[in-house]
């Protein structure tokens, strides 16, 4: 199609591009600004970590440090009082354990519900998801005196036990509607060959969600490392606690001992978490994009 | 022979009793499978989730005793007792306070946040500046604000060098602003979230009506209120009942930041209810807390469950 370039108003393309792009550059000043805004808390963090409590008191808090010296001796006493490498190790064992457990368990079942000619096929389901309606302050109360029977109370396995359950149900629902948009086809050639159906979880259904569980197996573990709540309750011994318990009981007890050692001791803690997300954002963003639906 | 005739003599051949016979057989030799299949996650989810609500219901009914310990039936009384107790009353104020601030900042916030970066090039970073705070967990996010707030903390040194005088405000320490503040960590923390779910919102939104309505004159706030808004209902109503029920059970930031100190303050239902049970020892009063929370939380899921089966029905 041709036509006459001449009656175009250049001009007013001009003008509006201008304006477009002035738009933009106001609009990335107001974004830094914002954004500044929201990192300053970790500002303050990342250089307190640097400084000696005197100088934490003696210097403005957003002042740079003198020297990055102190880090050394502020990780040892907050490794070393706070006693973190214990809760670390609980804390590790506790999500690595735990929501492998959880999320295997949970690929079971979906397999079942998913896979298998059952009665009451939703009805399995709801009983496990119903895990996740209830808030957790109706299981404080009687799985402390049920533990304290059970003598679980303050045991790594009765800790254990707890994070396994309470991470089930959710994987269940992530699991179940992936496995239903998986194709069939293969299952049932796989049938036909003569496959029973524990050589068709474990060789054909599993093999393909391996995406979807890990997903859901980093939102697990990070919601096991976080738990203060439960560790408070069920476990809270110097050999079973967690480590933003320990977090907790550091900042309370220790208060005396300098907000640069127990900050510190506060991004010790998030550490891990940091790394993870960081590592593997992707798997994160989609585990945001399965809570969401 | 074709396909209706063959199935007939196939029926006529075995009868269909037959057929019925061993498809029940083959179900229930299924089922014996699919429960080994589920076992492990019915018995976690059964015996330590499901089966202590139960103990927890039944207890809220019960009065404790020091020495004998429960049973004893009490009916209603541990229900009755909740509105003459002043810790309760505060404790509700708050929790409302909380429900309705965590409904409304992160989500003002995140979504003009989501409209503003939608578009912008290289919005990637402050996405995940934005972002990286919801990784943390609330006992970490809790003790960096606490000494954000302290006397001699970050906002009062802050206050202090923009003010030219000292500022020792105890953010945390005084019954007026200690709600406000932790709420003001609460949406730190909690609006980049909000913001990333509802940007997954606005991408699934086509563009055809959004164009349409632009070539027929619709100025940018016309646009947003009857196009995008509408098409973003879905994505909103589930980000309000994820920060309702935020706002309702919130408990670690409260327990890190306000609560951890000798004598009880009642900043919220969960607090209080944490409080009663464990540090005064009332059991049977802090399990009936517990129900009532546990009420609260499960009509807020029904009313979620009622609003998504109409959205769906609006939008197909």
């Amino acid at each position: 199609m041709a036509f006459d370039i001449s009656t175009l108003d250049l001009d007013a393309i001009e003008r509006r591009e201008a304006a477009k792009h002035k738009g933009s550059t106001l609009k990335l000043f107001a974004a830094i600004g914002f954004a500044l805004l929201w990192i300053v808390p970790f500002y303050f963090l990342a250089i307190s970590i640097f400084k000696s409590s005197n100088e934490y008191s003696r210097n403005p808090p957003l002042a740079l440090p003198e020297g990055i010296a102190p880090l050394w001796d502020n990780v040892t006493r907050a490794w070393e009082l706070g006693s973190m490498g214990q809760a670390m190790m609980n804390s590790a064992f506790y999500g690595t354990v735990g929501a492998s457990l959880a999320v295997f368990f949970a690929a079971m079942a979906a397999f079942a519900i998913t896979r298998l000619d059952i009665p009451f096929r939703n009805g399995w389901f709801m009983l496990i998801f119903a895990g996740t309606v209830f808030p957790f302050q109706m299981y404080l109360i009687p799985l402390f005196f049920g533990y304290q029977k059970l003598g679980l109370l303050n045991s790594h396995m009765g800790m254990l036990l707890f994070y396994t359950a309470i991470c089930v149900p959710f994987p269940t629902l992530v699991l179940r509607n992936f496995m239903s948009g998986l194709s069939r086809e293969m299952d049932e050639a796989a049938r036909m060959d003569g496959a029973n159906e524990f050589t068709v979880f474990f060789r054909i259904i599993l093999p393909n969600t391996i995406g979807p569980m890990t997903a859901v197996f980093l939102l697990q573990f990070t919601w096991i490392w976080n738990d203060m709540l439960f560790s408070t309750v069920l476990g809270n011994r110097l050999e079973t606690r967690s480590i933003m318990n320990a977090l907790l009981v550091f900042q309370g007890s220790y208060s005396s001992i300098g907000p640069n050692i127990v900050l510190t001791a506060a991004l010790l803690a998030s550490l891990p978490s940091i790394v993870l997300f960081f590592l593997l954002r992707r798997h994160f963003m989609q585990g945001l994009q399965v809570q969401q639906s | 022979m074709d396909r209706a005739a063959k199935d007939k003599a196939l029926l006529d051949r075995i009868g269909i009793d037959q057929i019925a016979r061993n498809a029940r057989a083959r179900r229930r030799g299924q089922l014996g499978l699919a429960l080994v299949f589920m076992s492990p996650a019915l018995i976690l989810v059964v015996g330590v989730l499901l089966v202590p609500v139960l103990f927890n219901i039944w207890l809220s009914f019960t009065k404790w005793k020091k020495f004998t310990g429960f049973g004893e039936y009490a009916g209603f009384a541990n229900y009755e007792r909740m509105p003459g107790n002043p810790f309760f009353n505060e404790a509700l104020i708050n929790t409302a306070i909380w429900v309705g601030a965590s409904v409304v900042f992160p989500i003002a916030l995140g979504l003009g946040m989501a409209m503003f970066f939608r578009n912008l090039r290289g919005a990637e970073t402050f996405k995940n500046i934005i972002f990286i705070p919801r990784i943390l967990a609330p006992t970490a996010v809790g003790v960096l604000w606490f000494y954000v707030y302290a006397p001699d903390g970050l906002l009062n040194r802050g206050l202090g060098l923009v003010s030219g005088r000292d500022v020792d405000i105890g953010w945390l320490y005084s019954d007026a602003t200690v709600t406000p503040a932790i709420i003001a960590t609460f949406v730190w923390q909690t609006a980049g979230l909000v913001m990333v779910l509802l940007l997954l919102g606005l991408a699934a939104i086509p563009k055809d009506p959004i164009e349409a309505a632009h070539i027929d004159g619709a100025n940018r706030w016309q646009i947003f209120r009857y196009i995008t808004l509408p098409l973003l209902m879905p994505t909103l109503l589930m980000v309000t009942i994820l920060s309702v029920l935020a706002g309702f059970t919130v408990f670690d930031l409260l327990w890190v930041m306000g609560a951890n100190y000798p004598g009880q303050r009642s900043l919220a239902l969960a607090v209080f209810m944490y409080f009663e049970a464990f540090q005064k020892g009332s059991w049977a009063f802090g399990s009936a807390v517990a129900v009532i929370i546990g009420l609260v939380v499960l009509c807020v899921t029904w009313v979620q469950t009622v609003l998504q089966g109409r959205v769906d029905r609006m939008t197909r």
